[in-house]
């Protein structure tokens, strides 16, 4: 039973970091209807970066506002270069972030280094109904819930929220009521930046990051986040912890060696069963 | 006549290059006909595969595997791009239902489940890798030196090239064309669009896992690390940049950014730089080349410069 807890718990909180990484994704789709491929390398530049600021003597807090800091630079400087030039396609803007995360390998390895990287985070064991696991799955789960409960405080209540709602319900419509929706676009890639560096410095204390784990971030919170239909962020969570608990079962119970495949499995299972059920002439 | 050229040109450069870039033209022409496959399914069938490298490493380890059991190397070399396309029309059967980004994803998703098994397969080497591959070899006679590969490469080449023209120019490729406008459309003047996309990606299949053949008897040795999602994405590189929906696009593609890496390469080697300078490099060029391709030529070179020379010539 205890194994159980243990296992949930861990899950929920790797579940945590795929669910921040979708919701940057959701964030930046609703808006732009663009997939961000470069959504990955925001939370690898920011846990990088963060490492570098504790070392440099930074107290933790004010290191890891560094790094999410510079994910949403990152988010905007990828939003300008994807979505800048007016008449962009949203597939070519595909395209333009799947460059622009390689790329972020080039300049991770100049800085950091090809060799994997981490940093302490909360230290010790805790015990949750009798169960231990390390206290730092908890930190996640303290800062993610509220993240999302600020984020759709943001979408709903706020006018600047409610502005990249209405982006994401009707472009043109909102274009109409004035509002400019490339510039919505880029605050929407900055705050994709923001909740994708998030993951990052949350996660890569009980996780090691290295350039290239934003191949594995990326596809599970995209898995996270097509349950959802890539625009909902609260079923990216529910998705992303789901998600979370399946592969902390799976390499629990069944040794671990397949915990990959569950997330592949269970992402093109949705996506193949949702566009049974969608028309083709929505789906293109 | 400017295909005769062409043909003459790659014919004779084997012999004319110095021995030390032998290897690099052989995966050049290699990566070039699997960049054909992608070129066929983006330009005409409108797909986006970021997984092709799956099906050049699963005729790789086809090829390998029959080998190293002791199957004439002709015939794993032939099975290797049936298997490849077997294995395309089986994935391509449910994934073929998604468009845009779902199939990118999709595509991208199943080359990591592969990499995942082939390290876990103890049959196929596992995470260490695939070894004691012999050479090709027809009846007695065996390929040891790079040049017999370059030609072996480029008839591949030459092969897939040719299969793509002729898919092209024909009603098939016709109908591809109309479905990658308007699906609708081309549905409802006959065109089996979905049967054609299959057809497309398993043909594409094909192309890698012939390519992925010939990679397992040059190499000698095949690992999971080898077929890394990087290569997958070189390839749309390759692809766009040269040009999507032309012939000579995808070889025109591979040469600019094989020869730009190597380059940099040599540059990056040399002493008094830091270490880590090649890899920085070749995935600036990847992502810089890729990028400004995009926006700033979205058809690609060889449709640029025929445009550019077409129109001086009036």
């Amino acid at each position: 039973m205890s194994d159980l807890v243990g296992y949930v718990v861990t899950g929920l909180g790797i579940g945590a970091g795929f669910a921040l990484v979708a919701s940057g994704l959701v964030a930046i789709y609703r808006v732009t209807r663009v997939v961000n491929f470069a959504q990955g390398a925001f939370a690898v530049l920011a846990a990088m970066f963060t490492g570098t600021l504790l070392t440099a003597g930074l107290p933790h807090g004010v290191a890891e506002l560094g790094g999410v800091l510079l994910g949403a630079a990152a988010g905007l400087i990828v939003g300008v270069i994807a979505i800048g030039r007016p008449g962009t396609s949203p597939g070519t803007s595909l395209i333009v972030t799947l460059g622009l995360g390689v790329l972020a390998y080039a300049i991770e390895v100049l800085i950091w280094g090809d060799q994997p990287r981490s940093y302490p985070g909360v230290p010790g064991v805790a015990e949750v109904a009798g169960a231990r696991l390390q206290a730092h799955y908890l930190l996640i789960l303290a800062v993610t819930g509220p993240v999302f409960a600020g984020l759709s405080w943001f979408f709903l209540r706020t006018d600047l929220g409610k502005a990249l709602s209405a982006c994401a319900s009707n472009r043109y419509a909102a274009q109409i009521v004035g509002i400019d929706v490339r510039r919505m676009g880029l605050i929407a890639f900055g705050l994709g930046g923001a909740l994708g560096g998030l993951a990052g410095v949350l996660t890569t204390p009980v996780q090691q990051v290295t350039f290239d784990s934003d191949v594995a971030l990326i596809v599970n919170g995209f898995a996270a986040a097509v349950l959802g239909g890539l625009t909902r962020p609260v079923v990216a969570l529910a998705g992303g912890l789901l998600l979370g608990v399946a592969q902390t079962l799976v390499a629990g119970y069944g040794g671990g060696a397949y915990q990959v495949e569950v997330a592949l499995v269970l992402m093109l299972t949705v996506m193949i069963v949702q566009s049974a059920r969608t028309p083709i002439a929505v789906a293109a | 006549m400017k295909a005769a050229a062409g043909c003459a040109a790659a014919l004779a450069l084997p012999l004319l290059l110095p021995s030390r870039h032998l290897a690099t033209f052989v995966l050049l022409t290699l990566a070039a006909a699997v960049t054909v496959g992608v070129s066929l399914l983006m330009g005409y069938a409108g797909q986006v595969s970021l997984g092709q490298a799956s099906f050049y490493a699963i005729g790789a380890y086809a090829a390998g595997l029959l080998a190293v059991h002791g199957t004439p190397p002709l015939l794993g070399l032939l099975l290797a791009p049936v298997l490849a396309a077997a294995a395309a029309a089986l994935i391509g059967f449910p994934l073929l239902r998604l468009r845009g980004h779902h199939l990118a994803f999709a595509t991208l998703a199943v080359q990591l489940i592969l990499l995942s098994l082939l390290a876990q397969a103890s049959w196929a080497g596992g995470a260490i890798g695939l070894q004691g591959i012999p050479r090709f070899s027809i009846g007695g006679y065996s390929l040891t030196d790079d040049l017999g590969y370059a030609y072996l490469a480029l008839l591949v080449l030459g092969i897939a090239l040719l299969v793509s023209r002729n898919v092209v120019s024909s009603r098939a490729g016709r109908g591809l064309r109309a479905a990658a406008t308007s699906e609708i459309a081309a549905a409802a003047s006959g065109v089996p669009v979905g049967g054609y996309r299959l057809a497309v990606f398993a043909l594409s299949a094909a192309f890698a896992g012939l390519a992925g053949g010939v990679y397992a008897f040059f190499l000698g040795y095949l690992a999971p690390g080898s077929f890394p999602v990087l290569l997958s994405i070189e390839y749309v590189v390759m692809a766009v940049v040269g040009g999507l929906g032309t012939i000579a696009g995808p070889v025109v593609g591979a040469v600019l950014i094989v020869v730009l890496v190597q380059v940099l390469n040599t540059l990056g080697t040399q002493p008094g730089m830091p270490d880590y300078a090649p890899s920085v490099l070749s995935y600036a060029v990847y992502a810089l080349v890729l990028v400004v391709c995009v926006l700033y030529l979205p058809k690609g070179v060889v449709p640029s410069v025929s445009a550019a020379l077409h129109a001086r010539r009036r």
